[in-house]
């Protein structure tokens, strides 16, 4: 009998969302939806807080915003799949890392709110002056109109992540972009309107009221006034700096060279943020008059801009429907990445085995960790509802999660430059001595104080923040431990759980062929892999090609020997291989095409598959226990066989690296 | 003998003197061994007997019978410059007991273990392996002439 020729038994390809990368401007897009946000709400709760000095205050964490942004991109260079969490863990061990995402979660469950609830207030605003010229007849009570808004976003988004929806870096450019336009008509009008009435600016003296003191009254010492006056009136307006952690989850995202987008991402979202909330807000400033600041603006300060600039009352209105929709359009959006970022971060902990399976539950038909998702919606639906669409009152409590963890963040950094001092940086914060391998960061040690100051003032002023977040943090950390606790049992019993995967999604193909005509780019190179702690070879492609005309088609193939079952699946080994494969081409930025194959011989299937694809290059890791000649002789021969009589093949690299060396061979 | 500037024409290393026919059961290691024996003659000049068959039952411990029942036991030696080759056809066939795989045709080949070398012995096991597919092995065992088989590999 005539042996038949190997076959690819099985074809899989893998995706995972990780797996396609996005320019920096996406990316600035994705954290501007959530840093960008504040800027309808800051304003308005800084105001009510200590009076006409607010913008000096807003604009000055704009500025201050710069500094956060250089220490995250630090942080971030240093870890792919970062985030506070794992730095904070990393630098300070794990029960700071516990602290510091439960003081996370915190604000993750106020950002919602306050983002739903201040879009309510916006589209709540423009109802009552759009109704009385459709001759409607309907007061429109806005903060029960908010309320009733913010629960049915809170809904949409609930279903949205149950159900799986991505966050869409497309859609979020799309909103920054027309948001932008709107800032820009704002900016120019404003400008014209300053110009044709000049103005007085804002007193720099914050003047607190009794509420914001807090627990100050009870100090004497502690006088309102001053560098202290300065301190609280600033931690007052930090609220606007939220969104810092969407950068660190958004970095693994980035494409190459990844490094040099992410510093463009951040000069990008510096600069809206000082233009947009900071200018902007300073503006209304000087336009709105104080007391309608105070009073009828204080829930919709950039409705107020609109409406008070110099003009015809119908441009003034289409100025607020443009500030309107393009307010809802990012608040909405950052509603929806409270849902995926707390959802991200509890996942990320849960990777690390400090939550227990039960919350890592996933949905039957959905495949989403919906009870995570659940559990935010109700915290998110309960505080919407005890808030009564009081902005004011969600902003007292706002800022507890974001300082704690901008202030863990820093000083992670800080020890970090001492416990990895070898470990060579693309990029550091600057403001450093050095001696020897020590970077000294006094930069980052002056950023640390300020934050400190901050965060201990914020204790003491923001009593519902402070009360509200101990209260959660301490309820997340318990939680945590006790989850930790559960599953440090259970690891004793069972071997290691499957659920630390990356979720790779894997899609059966009936021939390698199908796939041929995903690859569009003009240069192919095939990457064998097998084992996870092997990819020198990989991590070689991924720093040398270019993404923009080269396709990465990583390869692994597992022997099944035997007649064709269709039922072979994939084992926790080679979705571990996968992992790091997702790894590395996140490190990279690099969009690779993982392919898995169950073959009679793995270098048929690397033959099989280079030629189906008309690759330029097979790239192999060498074999520990062959070495590189025996391997490229195998593939010599699993080449020819797989090659037809008449179809013409094109010369193909085969290369076989390891560290520091390679062998080149041409397969004909 | 294959000289290097003889590319990789299998016509070049397969004459009649280097075919042989071996019939009757044999296991795959027995495959070898005769096949070593063939191949003697060829290099007793340059390597010594038992070098050559020390070398040969190491590296086929590496070697691996392809999937189309051809098998192409191969190894390099330093002293050599040249390549040789010994093509064995086997009526009646042998097992490879690693892959279950039924082995009727087997070429053992040595190349000159040297760099500049390597890439023409990775074409010629590339030209062997796409040369020898079931169709011309199921040819060749039907064929009892070495004449005849080095006749029908002429020109590949």
């Amino acid at each position: 009998m005539v042996p038949s020729h190997p076959k690819l038994k099985q074809v899989f390809v893998l995706s995972t969302a990780m797996l396609s990368f996005i320019s920096f401007w996406k990316a600035a897009s994705v954290v501007l939806c959530d840093f960008g946000s504040s800027a309808y709400y800051a304003g308005g709760i800084a105001m009510r807080a200590f009076g006409p000095a607010f913008p000096w205050f807003v604009m000055g964490v704009m500025l201050f915003s710069g500094l956060m942004l250089a220490v995250y991109t630090e942080s971030c260079i240093m870890f792919v799949r970062g985030g506070v969490y794992v730095v904070v863990r990393e630098a300070m061990g794990k029960v700071m890392a516990k602290f510091s995402v439960s003081a996370l979660v915190f604000d993750y469950a106020l950002t919602g709110p306050i983002s739903s609830v201040t879009a309510g207030l916006y589209l709540g605003g423009l109802l009552s002056n759009i109704l009385p010229l459709l001759h409607i007849n309907w007061h429109v009570p806005d903060r029960a109109f908010a309320v009733v808004f913010a629960v049915l976003v809170t809904a949409y988004f609930w279903r949205a992540n149950i159900r799986g929806v991505e966050e869409s870096a497309d859609d979020n450019l799309k909103i920054i972009s027309f948001v932008a336009v709107v800032a820009v008509l704002l900016l120019g009008w404003s400008g014209l309107t300053l110009y044709q009435r000049g103005f007085t600016l804002p007193p720099f003296t914050p003047v607190f009221s009794e509420e914001a003191l807090g627990w100050t009254v009870h100090f004497p010492w502690l006088k309102a006034v001053g560098l202290i006056g300065i301190v609280m009136a600033f931690g007052h307006s930090i609220l606007a700096l939220s969104g810092l952690e969407t950068l660190a989850q958004v970095y693994r995202e980035i494409e190459d060279p990844k490094v040099q987008n992410l510093k463009k991402a951040v000069v990008l979202i510096f600069i809206f943020s000082v233009l947009f909330t900071g200018l902007l807000t300073f503006i209304s400033a000087l336009i709105i008059p104080a007391d309608l600041v105070a009073g009828k603006y204080a829930e919709n300060l950039l409705s107020g801009l609109a409406l008070e600039l110099n003009g015809p009352y119908w441009g003034r209105l289409g100025m607020q429907v443009l500030v309107v929709l393009s307010g809802t359009l990012m608040l909405v959006g950052a509603v929806n990445t409270s849902f995926v970022g707390a959802n991200g971060v509890l996942n990320r902990v849960a990777e690390d085995g400090i939550l227990h399976d039960w919350f890592r539950h996933l949905h039957k038909k959905f495949g989403t960790t919906h009870r995570i998702v659940n559990i935010i919606a109700v915290i998110q639906v309960l505080i919407i509802l005890a808030s009564g669409g009081d902005i004011f009152l969600l902003g007292e409590a706002y800022a507890f999660g974001v300082l704690a963890s901008m202030s863990f963040n820093v000083m992670s950094v800080v020890i970090l430059r001492f416990k990895r001092m070898e470990e060579e940086r693309e990029w550091m914060f600057p403001f450093n001595l050095r001696f020897g391998n020590v970077h000294f960061p006094v930069g980052l040690l002056l950023v640390l104080v300020v934050l400190l100051s901050v965060t201990f003032m914020n204790l003491l002023t923001k009593k519902i923040a402070t009360i509200g977040g101990l209260i959660f943090t301490a309820v997340f950390y318990g939680i945590f431990y006790v989850s930790e606790k559960l599953n440090e049992k259970k690891a004793q019993l069972y071997t290691p759980d499957d659920d630390n995967d990356e979720k790779l999604n894997l899609r059966r193909e009936a021939d390698i062929l199908n796939v041929v005509p995903e690859l569009t780019k003009d240069r192919r190179i095939l990457v064998p892999v097998r084992n996870p702690n092997n990819l020198v070879h990989l991590a070689a492609v991924l720093e040398t090609a270019d993404d923009d005309t080269t396709d990465i088609i990583v390869l692994s193939a597992k022997i099944a020997k035997g007649i064709q079952s269709g039922g072979e699946t994939m084992s926790d080994e080679d979705k571990e291989v996968f992992s790091a494969v997702v790894l590395l081409a996140e490190k990279y930025g690099k969009t690779v095409k993982p392919i898995f194959v169950f073959s009679n011989d793995p270098f048929h299937s690397m033959a099989q598959v280079a030629q189906a694809a008309g690759v330029d290059e097979i790239v192999m890791g060498v074999s520990g226990s062959t070495g590189a000649e025996v391997q490229l002789e195998h593939l010599a021969m699993a080449w020819g066989m797989a090659k037809k009589p008449d179809a013409p093949v094109k010369p193909v690299l085969a290369k076989v690296v390891w560290q520091g060396r390679q062998m080149t061979f041409q397969l004909s | 003998m294959i000289k290097q500037a003889d590319g990789v024409s299998l016509s070049s290393v397969i004459t009649p003197e280097t075919v042989v026919f071996l019939d009757g059961p044999l296991s795959k290691e027995e495959a070898v061994l005769r096949l070593t024996e063939a191949m003697l003659p060829q290099v007793k000049d340059i390597i010594g007997r038992k070098a050559l068959f020390d070398r040969v039952a190491e590296v086929e411990k590496l070697n691996q019978v392809l999937e189309s029942g051809f098998y192409i036991p191969h190894a390099k030696f330093p002293e050599l410059h040249n390549f040789f080759a010994v093509l064995g056809v086997f009526p009646e066939g042998f097992t490879d007991p690693a892959t279950g795989l039924k082995v009727r045709a087997a070429l053992l080949l040595l190349s000159p273990h040297k760099p500049a070398y390597f890439q023409l012995h990775l074409n010629m096991l590339c030209r062997l392996s796409q040369t020898f597919q079931p169709e011309l092995i199921e040819k060749l065992a039907a064929l009892r002439d070495p004449a005849a088989v080095a006749a029908l590999l002429k020109g590949k």
